[in-house]
């Protein structure tokens, strides 16, 4: 046995039985690590000089870019990252990094890089050449800032993946469409994708084919072509391919959509390995309040009648229409309690359905005069317009519309209070971002390649909330940690903004029919040059260290540059539920309460025991999980970070098995009342029969 | 045409304590071995150098779920007066047989049909395993119409079978999962332990109740029978653990994991421990945390969804007070 491993799980020896923590046996279990296994696995260069030549030699890194950069300055660069002495917090952030994301020989018996080599090389590549942003990179990656996995793993390497690794594509009522996307999927899965599509336009179950009825089969059989492209185009058999179907709740099919999740559907029709979304428009929970019938429709009826797709209109304000207008068929039409019923059913036996509310999305949406949000992605996060391609017959040219890449990178919300200079930071991690659209080209997805030279968007996010809160003796959910965060993503979005901004002036060029924005017309700007500055309590102050508090002022200074000089990127912030990249860094999950304060966590790999950032026997009480946290607390504080972020925040909610499908919707209709755009997943922690006996005698 | 008069279970009125949480709780986690991908295994699994070992370890557990499904169980709903105890250990009952058939789930997984029927030759062939399940099973058949005592004793049995004996077994499994060895076959494992878990505290929470109605003396006398039959199993275990874990030099780990268990079946029915307190090996403690641990939404099902409890959405879901 590995005396590492044996040391990390000894952590807990006495946890259930006193709830003291050993955390001294995971700095051992660290230590171990690097005596037993990473250091005999090193390979070891008598110079940096000597690295860098070898690799490229070997083919390991790309010439290129290496080549745009003297070696002086390479030096300098590694010399830069060693100065802060980085030591791995815990045994999870060093075996997971050396496991995932250090570069290996072919063979995986070497491994040819420490985690200084992988920021040096990250900043480098994604520099492009600009030294003075290459050294910005390496002070940023080192401080607080976090660029996504496929960022962080594929840069600079030779034999690499994409950069970006999240995609949302729209399918069309059309064999030629249906083929195309399906394409499309396997293509982005071999690359390491996860793909949403949404099927909100495919016509349902018994629609006419050629004017002939009942002859179409519905979405559900394009869903299993979708799970099966999926899991055969996976990254050389690393990882399955994933991806996710969206549905409007309207759609006619969306009963069977609800039920092909859970565990007992049958087999023809269940979705074992593909997750579903639904797309909720406000006036489903209006009909709901009034309990009031629902009326499914086709969305072939609505595209031969207003010649419009079922997910360009919105629903919310086309329902009564659609219900007088006599050419649209009303297909069935169910009691709307009811059916949210089924879908909390699904909810807890299976975690899915994802839900997005489709007008909380829309009404702020800063593109909204350029398109509608018709979908998320896969982690519901990615918020952004497209337009349907035209894929018409072999022999005739396809019309491309727009789909979407989003690349990721994540802030340490912890690391960020410190830094000196937060502006610089959100600059530095804009613009990074930025590079990595500008380098990639999905070349076999022209939607998705037109879209990302035209959109330019990106998605910065944040990480290590709870982490930080702990640190400041603050509750996660108190009245503080809800100033705190709106503070923190209000300076996000400024900052991000102003960055934006300051690349458009020096580029000359804006985002693809900016002056149709909110931007542009300065709308945007409503929320924050009208309002009162509110003071905020000594605690958040000092919690927020050197993150500035953004003035009114500042704000109506910002609106002025941004009308003037336009902005870059079509979107900016994003926060991501944040999995691999927060364990290396030693961070809580995005903004999400910690699950467990020490979380055993099962990888392909081993099980890991990972004691959250910061806890120590004495500040445990601050660590309270996500089960425990009240869950309205909860959504009030994702709804201040909401309020700044144009895309969406990835929301989990956590539930107990003694929770009904009542309470669950409840907190759903909470979530949509308070402007939440998107709910992730609903994990439920089973209760322990020790629990259960325990409350019954 | 016999003259008896049926009587219905009435689940409106309790008459059992807790008969209820123990159904509630075991339908929560019902699962499936086929929801498990114990197919990711297979690459390791043909590197793996104790193949041997983990197979008889796997071919000797399922024999014991067949014990407990076809006579364990079977005998004791046969003899427990109260309805609803009666339906609590039938539900049991199809769990373990559940868990029988999910070792068969790995083994066709992972192994030819040649090897498949040699190990369950072994099995009717190893002394060591057939002892146990003779002992047991001696028990649980000699329950006699009306006789208290000897249900009581099958419930003990019962209990070290699902708290004490299974556990030389369990070990292999969660001390190789969760250093990443065949990862997915351990998960299978973990649901199995957690449904032997309540079975355990469910049959001893009946057994105790049961032997709250035994004179003191009488008390006494069962008390000496069972630790007669532990220390008796307990040797058998010890000799059945140097037999198959031989190999792996894990015997030592192994029987102070089977020390442990000892003394939680014993806690079961409300006896003292018998073996002092031990450290045991952390990576198998962490292996049955039951907690659920931290779910990766990107691989296998995880063990923490279940069943719903429905309730209407009504005016009042509309309402905060906020």
């Amino acid at each position: 046995m590995k005396t590492y491993l044996k040391l990390n799980n000894e952590v807990l020896n006495r946890y259930s039985l006193t709830g003291e923590l050993e955390l001294d046996k995971d700095h051992d279990a660290t230590s171990h690590y690097f005596l037993e296994y990473v250091n005999p696995k090193l390979r070891n260069f008598n110079t940096i000089e000597e690295k860098i030549r070898n690799l490229v030699e070997e083919g390991y890194y790309e010439k290129e870019f290496i080549e745009l950069y003297e070696m002086e300055f390479i030096k300098k660069m590694y010399d830069k990252a060693n100065r802060y002495n980085f030591r791995f917090p815990s045994f999870m952030s060093a075996s997971k990094f050396y496991d995932s994301y250090a570069m290996k020989s072919r063979d995986g018996q070497e491994i040819l890089e420490k985690y200084e080599d992988r920021i040096v090389i990250i900043a480098l590549y994604l520099a492009q050449g600009d030294k003075e942003l290459a050294e910005r990179a390496v002070e940023a990656m080192m401080e607080a800032y976090q660029p996504a996995t496929p960022t962080a793993l594929n840069s600079g390497k030779n034999a690499r993946g994409e950069l970006v690794s999240c995609f949302k594509l729209t399918m069309d009522d059309s064999m030629n469409s249906i083929a195309e996307n399906i394409g499309y999927c396997l293509e982005l899965s071999r690359l390491g994708g996860g793909v949403g599509v949404n099927l909100t336009d495919l016509r349902p179950l018994g629609d006419p084919i050629k004017g002939i009825l009942n002859r179409a089969s519905g979405v559900i059989p394009v869903a299993k072509l979708l799970e099966n492209s999926f899991s055969y185009s996976n990254q050389l058999g690393q990882r399955n391919g994933s991806g996710v179907a969206y549905l409007n709740i309207f759609h006619a099919d969306i009963e069977n959509f609800i039920s092909a999740k859970k565990p007992n559907a049958d087999d023809k029709i269940r979705l074992a390995t593909l997750s579903t979304g639904i797309i909720i428009p406000s006036i489903f929970f209006e009909l709901m309040k009034r309990d009031e019938d629902i009326v499914l429709f086709s969305p072939y009826d609505i595209y031969n009648e207003y010649g419009k797709r079922m997910s360009e209109i919105s629903m919310t304000e086309m329902y009564q229409e659609l219900l007088r207008n006599s050419n649209i068929r009303q297909i069935k039409s169910l009691n709307a309690r009811k059916l949210y019923t089924e879908v909390k059913k699904a909810q807890f036996e299976s975690g899915y359905p994802f839900e997005i509310f489709d007008d909380n999305v829309n009404e702020v949406h800063p593109l909204k005069n350029i398109g509608r949000v018709k979908m998320s992605n896969l982690c519901t996060e990615i918020l952004q317009v497209q337009e349907t391609s035209n894929i018409t017959d072999q022999d005739q040219p396809n019309e491309y519309g727009l789909d979407v890449s989003c690349n990721l990178g994540s802030i340490d919300i912890h690391a960020a209070s410190k830094v000196q200079d937060f502006g610089k930071l959100v600059d530095t991690s804009m613009r990074l971002l930025t590079n990595v659209s500008t380098m990639t080209n999905i070349k076999n997805v022209p939607s998705v390649s037109k879209a990302n030279q035209l959109m330019h968007s990106v998605g910065l996010g944040a990480m290590n909330l709870h982490g930080h809160l702990v640190t400041q003796g603050i509750l996660y959910g108190s009245k503080d940690s809800i100033d705190f965060i709106d503070c923190f993503m209000e300076a996000m979005n400024y900052y991000s903004l102003k960055s934006s901004m300051e690349i458009a002036k020096e580029r000359g060029e804006t985002f693809y029919r900016y002056e149709d924005s909110d931007y542009a017309s300065g709308v945007y700007f409503d929320q924050y040059v009208n309002r009162e500055d509110e003071e905020v309590s000594p605690t958040v102050l000092k919690a927020l260290g050197n993150i500035p508090i953004i003035t009114k002022h500042m704000w109506q200074a910002l609106k002025k540059d941004v009308m003037r000089y336009g902005v870059f990127n079509s979107y900016r912030l994003a926060t991501a539920p944040t999995g691999s990249i927060s364990y290396i860094r030693s961070c809580t999950a995005s903004i999400a309460p910690c699950t467990e304060r020490v979380e055993i966590r099962d990888y392909a790999d081993s099980r890991t025991i990972y004691p959250m950032p910061h806890l120590s026997n004495d500040n445990a009480h601050l660590y309270v999980e996500a089960y425990d946290v009240n869950p309205y607390d909860m959504i009030d504080l994702y709804a201040a970070a909401q309020k700044h972020v144009d895309q969406g925040i990835s929301m989990t909610l956590y539930v107990t098995d003694q929770w009904t499908t009542e309470q669950l919707a409840k907190i759903y209709i909470y979530a949509w009342m308070r402007g939440i755009k998107s709910v992730y997943y609903v994990r439920q922690r089973l209760q322990t029969l020790e629990e259960c006996v325990a409350c019954q005698i | 045409m016999s003259n008896l008069t049926y009587e219905a279970v009435n689940w409106n009125k309790p008459t059992s304590e807790l008969a209820q949480v123990f159904w509630d709780q075991q339908w929560k986690q019902i699962w499936f071995p086929e929801e498990i991908a114990v197919s990711k295994d297979i690459k390791q699994w043909q590197d793996f150098d104790h193949q041997e070992t983990y197979k008889k370890v796997l071919a000797g557990l399922t024999l014991l779920d067949t014990v407990q499904t076809n006579i364990g169980m079977n005998q004791i709903v046969a003899h427990v007066s109260d309805m609803q105890e009666k339906a609590v250990l039938t539900v049991f009952g199809s769990f373990e047989a559940i868990h029988a058939k999910s070792y068969s789930y790995i083994f066709t997984t992972l192994c030819t049909n040649s090897e498949i029927d040699e190990l369950f030759e072994w099995v009717k062939n190893n002394e060591f395993l057939q002892y146990k399940a003779n002992k047991i099973s001696e028990i649980y058949n000699n329950i006699e119409v009306g006789n208290a005592e000897s249900l009581w004793k099958a419930m003990y049995a019962s209990v070290m079978l699902e708290s004490f004996l299974f556990y030389s077994g369990f070990f292999y499994p969660l001390y190789l999962g969760g250093q990443g060895i065949l990862r997915n076959s351990a998960e299978v494992i973990s649901l199995i332990l957690r449904d032997e878990s309540i079975h355990g505290v469910a049959v001893g929470f009946f057994a105790q109740n049961l032997f709250k109605q035994f004179s003191l003396e009488k008390q006494d006398e069962l008390k000496v029978w069972s630790y007669e039959v532990l220390l008796d199993l307990y040797q058998n275990e010890l000799n059945y653990t140097n037999d198959v874990y031989a190999k792996t030099g894990l015997s030592t780990d192994v029987i102070a994991y089977i020390r442990y268990n000892a003394n939680k079946a014993l806690m079961n029915v409300g006896f003292d421990a018998m073996f002092p307190e031990e450290e045991v090996n952390p990576i198998v403690m962490n292996g049955i945390r039951n907690e659920g641990s931290t779910y990766d939404f990107f691989s296998q099902k995880g063990s923490s969804y279940a069943k719903a409890k429905v309730a209407p959405i009504t005016d009042e879901t509309f309402h905060f007070n906020r």
